[in-house]
């Protein structure tokens, strides 16, 4: 068996023949790419700078499934997302016009932030949130979702989508899967 | 003496009539202007651009935003509507602004600019601002067919040169006079009667208030003497600035079309771009020249007529002493300062979704009476970016395909995938015409966009995957009416046993309905109805090469469900309605519905990543910037009669059309026609990657393009990388460092060194 590596080196191309085999095993190791006949061959490259203030996750997390025969399970390397200057302001505009009962105004204002930081999971779990204060339980379930795959690789954003799924099975009267739900957030990130 | 009672009788009974009309006209007049209400057409906004400290705007492009709203450079930004560059930092005086969920005051904002975008944001009193929005854009009104169209102003909105020009060039008596002004209508008709015809008005404000809002503007001799008797009603019952505001609020000033712009807020707009309060003194004596004829006095078509009388109403504002000689002058020395297109954004096939989406929940009254606010997702810059890429490669592909007598027509749709707004549409080459609107309407063949729900739905089934070898061979099917039918390749070429990646990359006909059959029509169907389609398809297997029939704005439906993870959000152009006194009285608020498991998704948006490295969506790498990372698909249909481009990068999705109205052939693919303008759309949005995280349960493996054989990196020519679900079980390339049939476990990349050792031991050895 291959030793189990992480996988670090996000672009990676390929060569022609035998001769730049030498020149590959260098060049990949480092991380680079190689030309090929003018023609670019490829695994994605790594992602280009973002708009600033689009709080981007630490680099592109692989996670690994275990292989057929049993494996201990690869970590997969964690990513915390945060949530950016703009997207925290709106937020706690968004949770004062919540607590005075306006989860209109509050899901409008966390619809801001979306706009400024669209894939940041915490956001649609506060999206979620307010749909669910609300009395919308489906669409904070399915934000629940959304946030899950979009949080792929934080354990905690994801332990928080799946409390607000839990939360929202809940109030359908849905325990049991509510409790399945929960036990997911534990395993992930105990309270 | 009978003669002299009937006179008298007559008299008397004309006497009783005539009081009795008045009497009407007073309380018709009374009755109808006191409770007055302007037919207040709804007025929609586009988004408001927000701003925040790494925002990717640099200074120049701020700039272009502000000027968009169409504020003014000023050494002192003192006014709202004006700013300062000063180095690094513009400070800009924002205007007050409304928006669906507040309002704001006029405030002072200082943003510092920077080469990697806006760095802060401070207020005049140097606290920092986390987040703030400049006023969303008017892009349109609601209103009836053939009607009228305004902006209500109160007073305090009104600079007070206005009233003061309007009195000193239309009615001068006005704040004396009681609704008629004898001495004026007198010489007037002194002047008429000379002339033998009707030149001079000599009528009142009043008067023409009156005209304006109760009558039609036939001047007959009744008609004026029922003008003025009403007139003297209005002045008895209202006061003067009562009657002013109504003036200002009332009054035509010009025509767009099917549209009537009335009175002085619309009319700022309309010429000027800007809010009346903004005018400054020549913009106003233009405005207050128009009045006379505004057709006449067109400053679009005959600017150098209305400029005499603009410089006209200067003197006569000087010699009144409203205004200093030397203002006058200063003032005449000054532009037009007419903005070239009228209101300076019209986007008719946006505004068409939007009236569309209101008709619902509305009707026709609601929104073009009530005075509603529609506050839309409509982003003016990929707006600009979408008509001016498609308007652009349309007029060089008619270069390239001669067509006698036939231009090539196109529609494109923008959204923001995460959330379905839509934030542009175009309807045509003529992206100003309010006419056919081909982004909503046009329902074309959608060809081979078909074939990415094809997939998805094989892959679906669990018996496929990226690497999964199909067969391109020829099909035959015996139909119900006993007919065959025999779909060949775009090439008419045969490419026998493929991979699922490679078949979609090159949009291989045989191997797709292959796999389609397979799965099942009616499979497919239920996909395509899952993210959106609004019909049911009619299940024939042509189905499966795109024999169904939908509009860009359906096909964008579709397509951002793939971008969004397999969560479909109802496309949205209308994120709130708010009335008249600021409450809301409609939102649409986001909404997210899983339409498939993410970990396919990903499967098929990888795939549709190789479309534009490997397969059809190739050409548009020369246009994008190279890092960009973007996934689409191209579509043709039969007879090369529609040319389609749907494709998506991490925060934007579009999708273009290209074809004849006649639905004649193009004589180019999807490849050829639509994907260049989506290529240069794309490559000036400022869009950001496709960069979904890969789901857990999948591995990401290299496969050999032509054969989908599991191989090393470097074992092979031509390789690419695919999702497949963790554990399938692919066939290896023999001697490419797998055993054969291993399972996708491990990522083969941390297999790199290991594979590189071996590769070298056998090249020494």
């Amino acid at each position: 068996m291959m030793p189990a590596m992480p996988r670090k080196l996000p672009g990676l191309l390929l060569a022609p023949n035998r001769m730049a085999a030498t020149v590959l095993v260098s060049v990949a190791v480092l991380g680079g790419c190689v030309m090929r006949g003018g023609e670019e061959s490829r695994i994605p490259p790594p992602p280009p700078g973002q708009a600033i203030g689009a709080v981007r996750p630490a680099p592109p997390v692989p996670v690994q499934p275990p292989p057929a025969p049993p494996e201990p399970p690869s970590t997969p390397a964690p990513r915390q997302f945060h949530l950016g200057g703009a997207s925290r302001a709106l937020v706690t505009q968004a949770h004062a016009q919540a607590s005075s009962g306006d989860f209109g105004q509050a899901s409008a204002t966390i619809e801001r932030a979306l706009r400024i930081e669209p894939e940041n999971p915490l956001l649609w779990i506060e999206l979620g949130r307010m749909r669910l204060g609300a009395g919308d339980a489906e669409q904070a379930d399915s934000m629940g979702h959304k946030a899950l795959s979009l949080g792929t690789g934080d354990p905690a954003a994801q332990a928080s989508a799946w409390r607000l799924i839990a939360d929202s099975l809940q109030a359908r009267g849905r325990n049991s899967q509510a409790a399945d739900a929960a036990r997911h957030a534990a395993g992930l990130a105990p309270r | 003496m009978h003669l002299k009672r009937l006179l008298l009788g007559v008299l008397a009974a004309t006497v009783v009539l005539g009081a009795l009309y008045v009497v009407y006209l007073d309380h018709l007049v009374t009755h109808q202007f006191e409770g007055r209400r302007w037919t207040l057409p709804a007025q929609v906004y586009a988004a408001p651009l927000e701003l925040y400290a790494g925002l990717a705007l640099t200074q120049p492009e701020l700039e272009r935003e502000l000027q968009r709203l169409h504020y003014r450079r000023a050494d002192r930004p003192e006014q709202p509507g004006t700013y300062r560059i000063n180095g690094e930092r513009l400070d800009v005086q924002l205007r007050p602004a409304r928006f669906a969920d507040e309002t704001r005051d006029a405030a002072l904002l200082s943003i510092a600019t920077g080469a990697g975008g806006l760095q802060s944001l401070h207020d005049s009193a140097g606290r920092e601002v986390a987040v703030l929005r400049l006023e969303p854009l008017l892009i349109g009104s609601i209103f009836p067919s053939h009607g009228e169209d305004r902006i209500v102003v109160t007073p305090d909105e009104v600079p007070p040169l206005l009233p003061a020009a309007l009195k000193a060039v239309e009615d001068r008596k006005f704040d004396t006079h009681h609704g008629v002004d004898p001495v004026a209508m007198l010489r007037a008709l002194w002047v008429n009667v000379r002339a033998r015809q009707i030149e001079q008005g000599g009528s009142t404000l009043t008067q023409q208030l009156v005209r304006s809002y109760f009558l039609n503007s036939r001047q007959t001799l009744s008609r004026k003497l029922r003008e003025a008797v009403m007139a003297i009603a209005l002045d008895a019952h209202f006061t003067k600035a009562d009657l002013m505001n109504a003036y200002i609020n009332e009054i035509f000033l010009g025509q767009d079309g099917s549209r009537a712009i009335h009175g002085f807020g619309l009319a700022s707009q309309f010429y000027f771009g800007k809010p009346l309060a903004e005018l400054d003194l020549s913009e106003i004596a233009l405005m207050v020249a128009i009045v006379r004829g505004p057709s006449y006095y067109d400053p679009r078509r005959h600017p150098d007529r209305v400029r005499l009388r603009r410089d006209l109403v200067l003197k006569v504002m000087a010699d009144q002493g409203i205004i200093s000689a030397p203002q006058a002058s200063a003032a005449a020395q000054r532009p037009l300062g007419v903005t070239t297109r009228p209101a300076g954004a019209y986007y008719p096939a946006y505004l068409d979704f939007v009236r569309r989406t209101l008709r619902r929940d509305y009707r026709d009254e609601d929104l073009t009476k009530t005075g509603l606010r529609i506050f839309t997702s409509l982003e003016p810059r990929a707006q600009d970016e979408a008509e001016r890429s498609l308007e652009r490669e349309l007029e060089r592909l008619d270069r390239v395909h001669k067509h006698p007598g036939a231009h090539l027509e196109g529609a494109v749709v923008v959204t923001a995938p995460q959330s379905g707004d839509v934030i542009a549409i175009v309807g045509g080459r003529d992206v100003g015409y309010d006419g056919f609107d081909r982004a909503l309407d046009a329902r074309r063949s959608m060809g081979s966009l078909v074939k990415p729900f094809i997939y998805l739905t094989a892959l679906e089934s669990g018996h496929y995957n990226a690497a999964t070898v199909v067969q391109d061979a020829p099909v035959d099917v015996k139909l119900v009416n006993g007919t065959h039918w025999r779909p060949e390749n775009f090439t008419h070429q045969v490419y026998g046993p493929v991979p699922v990646v490679r078949a979609l990359s090159e949009s291989l006909n045989l191997a797709t309905v292959g796999v389609g059959l397979s799965v099942g029509l009616s499979k497919v169907s239920q996909t395509l109805q899952r993210f959106g389609l609004p019909q049911p398809p009619a299940q024939v297997p042509a189905m499966l090469l795109g024999a169904v029939d939908l509009a860009p704005i359906d096909a964008a439906q579709l397509f951002n469900g793939l971008a969004n993870g397999g969560f479909r959000s109802p496309l949205r152009a209308v994120r709130a309605v708010i009335s008249q006194d600021g409450k809301t009285v409609k939102a649409f608020p986001l909404q997210v519905t899983q339409v498939a498991a993410p970990e396919v998704v990903y499967q098929i948006d990888r795939m549709l990543v190789h479309v534009m490295d490997h397969g059809t969506g190739r050409p548009a790498r020369a246009v994008l910037p190279p890092n960009l990372e973007v996934a689409g698909k191209s579509g043709t249909s039969s007879d090369y009669r529609d040319s389609w481009f749907a494709g998506f990068s991490g925060s934007h999705l579009a999708v273009v059309w290209v074809g004849y109205d006649n639905d004649e052939p193009t004589g180019f693919t999807g490849s050829a026609g639509a994907l260049p303008v989506w290529a240069h759309l794309m490559a000036n949005l400022g869009t950001s990657s496709w960069q979904a995280p890969m789901p857990e349960g999948l591995a990401e493996v290299q496969i050999e393009y032509p054969t989908g054989l599991r191989v090393a990196p470097g074992c092979a020519e031509d390789i690419v990388a695919v999702a497949v679900p963790a554990g399938s079980e692919l066939p290896a390339k023999p001697g490419c460092g797998f055993p054969v049939n291993q399972p996708a476990a491990n990522d083969p990349v941390t297999t790199i060194i290991d594979s590189a050792q071996k590769w070298l031991h056998r090249l020494t050895h």
